[in-house]
């Protein structure tokens, strides 16, 4: 083919493979993500508490600041697994708007315009397609979740006057471990969400609800039986206690709100689980219609 | 080897069978997949695109099963789809750039190639526009530019003139007409619309009820039945049936001078007229009539329907 002479032509030049197809819906997927200005100014708010952390880590390694200070603010200038787990916490929650926000842009696109039968025509699976969105999605809540916490962390490492960071490292660990785990969740839940709701403001609602409702109602589901086992639907609650556990950051002081990590473990697998089969369902070339 | 072969193909889908025993090689350079609504067109190209698995027999496309080597298929596959099918979001180059690195090409030149295909549809001077703002026919043309920016060997259209005015189908046809006598691709046309296949196929596999009611190259069936020709004529009519019989036509007579004739190979018109010159017979009108799609696709339908009508006499017998 050739734009002037209006005529077409076979291709026979070298061709990407597979795993490069993959690469490319990460990448289209990627800056789809970020094409919206407002996808860039959550970025910007979710990494202020990052930089106000960076300001109190100065400030806690400043011996002139924590003169000024005195006693009384050595206790709020500590710098230990509690510090990041607040940073962690603050990180994630804002990932989560995050997710709510670009994790429809990565997909809707696609469903709401029936593109699948294209898409899936080509040399990729459906699993690859699935990948290839869970990459951006994943990438991107990367930049404000592990990365900067780690960032803080090695900052903190550099800028204290002892050998810090080999006697800290399980915070190191804990945070990039909780962050992965729950960036994961966010992902799946936002692709499996967003490919129900065509359209994107109410797929951002969904997952919020998504989160937050069945928090309320193993709220009301502990409050009323009394047993902490309510707590199994709260993904609030047990994504806090598994970061309290994963950072070694003191507990809760009643034990009657904690659960056991087995059992943490085993819904945030389930909660992956179905977003998977949510998604099995969804993105298919062709629905069968039964009946 | 033929562009697709077929093997006893079966396709359940939701505890029904879609396509029943389909047995048959396809080799045209350009195949027409004709069939009334719910024939299962669209259900034979997905199982060849290797959307669906077949619960019995295989399908073959350049000599790879459908399903098992899906992928390597798809390489070598453009595929435009029935429906709506696009990412409305993205500009025409985008999508169509898109696409093309999907099917496994660089970067750069899939870029270069989304430009030249755009060209080629004709959609050039739109293809920095949002593809939702496109019309339908251009929507039409955009998906037939992801299907063919890629170098497809195989370039399968799914009802491709569906929705689209006198003028822009027109364009269409034409546009298939040119991509199958460029030669380096095949077409499998999929469409209800036997002018469209009567005009670019030259093969057709026409499906009824998920069975293959007829399996023909349509320029070998035209070509068995070209001779068969209609007269009116003044004069004596008697005398120069009997005379043509004599070269060998199968003739028969009707009242008010009309005749009916098959032209062996070696006779032409123009003898006709010699034998009526001589006997002073006037041919006011000569009718000689191709054997249409049209007629091929209906004597298909009437053979299921007494192949159908049979099976269930015989099962009362």
């Amino acid at each position: 083919m050739a734009v002037y002479k209006h005529s077409y032509s076979a291709y026979s030049g070298r061709v990407t493979s597979a795993g490069t197809r993959l690469l490319v819906l990460s990448r289209y997927a990627f800056d789809e993500a970020w094409s919206s200005k407002i996808s860039i100014g959550l970025l910007v708010f979710c990494l202020l508490p990052c930089l106000a952390s960076l300001v109190g880590i100065y400030l806690a390694n400043n011996p002139l600041a924590r003169a000024l200070v005195g006693s009384k603010g050595s206790q709020f200038l500590a710098i230990d697994a509690s510090f990041f787990l607040k940073i962690l916490e603050g990180q994630c929650w804002l990932a989560l708007v995050l997710a709510a926000w670009i994790a429809p842009r990565v997909i809707t696109f696609d469903l709401a315009d029936n593109a699948l039968p294209i898409l899936l025509s080509h040399p990729i699976s459906r699993f690859g397609y699935v990948f290839g969105k869970f990459a951006a999605l994943f990438a991107s809540l990367s930049f404000v979740t592990w990365i900067p916490c780690l960032l803080l962390f090695v900052y903190e490492g550099y800028t204290s006057s002892t050998p810090w960071i080999a006697a800290n490292l399980r915070i190191a660990v804990g945070m990039l471990g909780g962050s992965v785990i729950w960036i994961t969740l966010l992902a799946f839940l936002g692709l499996a969400l967003s490919s129900w709701v065509k359209w994107r403001v109410v797929a951002t609602g969904v997952i919020f609800a998504a989160v937050f409702i069945p928090a309320g109602i193993g709220g009301i589901v502990t409050a009323v039986l009394r047993t902490q086992w309510g707590f199994l639907i709260n993904l609030p609650f047990m994504i806090t206690n598994l970061w309290i556990r994963l950072l070694g950051a003191p507990g809760p002081v009643n034990p009657r709100w904690t659960l056991p990590t087995s059992a943490i473990v085993i819904m945030l697998i389930l909660a992956c689980l179905a977003c998977v089969a949510m998604l099995n369902k969804r993105i298919r070339a062709r629905e069968v219609v039964r009946g | 080897m033929g562009v697709i072969s077929l093997d006893g193909l079966e396709v359940r889908l939701a505890n029904r069978t879609i396509l029943n025993g389909l047995t048959g090689e396809l080799q045209g350079k350009a195949i027409g997949l004709l069939g009334p609504n719910g024939a299962g067109k669209s259900t034979l190209i997905n199982t060849l695109l290797g959307f669906h698995a077949p619960s019995k027999g295989t399908a073959r496309v350049f000599g790879l099963d459908s399903y098992r080597d899906r992928g390597r298929i798809r390489e070598g596959v453009g595929y435009m789809p029935e429906n709506d099918s696009f990412i409305g979001n993205m500009s025409g180059v985008r999508f169509v750039r898109y696409m093309a690195e999907l099917a496994g090409l660089p970067p750069g030149i899939a870029l270069e190639r989304a430009h030249e295909a755009l060209f080629y549809v004709g959609l050039g001077e739109a293809r920095y526009r949002k593809v939702s703002t496109y019309s339908l026919g251009m929507k039409q043309l955009v998906k037939l530019a992801q299907a063919l920016a890629h170098g497809p060997k195989l370039l399968i259209l799914d009802e491709p003139s569906n929705g689209l005015d006198p003028m822009a189908r027109t364009r269409m046809i034409q546009l298939i007409k040119d991509i199958r006598n460029e030669g380096s691709i095949r077409l499998l046309i999929s469409t209800h619309l036997l002018r469209d296949i009567d005009e670019t196929c030259d093969e057709v596999l026409i499906l009824k009820g998920g069975r293959i009611a007829a399996l023909c190259n349509i320029e070998e069936e035209r070509r068995s039945n070209r001779s068969f020709m209609e007269l009116e004529t003044v004069g004596a009519t008697e005398r120069f049936s009997v005379s043509i019989r004599g070269l060998g036509c199968e003739c028969a007579s009707y009242p008010g001078g009309r005749i009916k004739l098959i032209l062996p190979d070696n006779i032409e018109a123009r003898d006709l007229y010699v034998i009526a010159s001589e006997q002073g017979v006037q041919i006011r009108r000569m009718n000689q009539r191709r054997d249409s799609l049209e007629d091929i696709f209906l004597r298909a339908m009437d053979n299921d329907m007494e192949r159908m009508g049979n099976g269930r006499l015989q099962a009362q017998l």
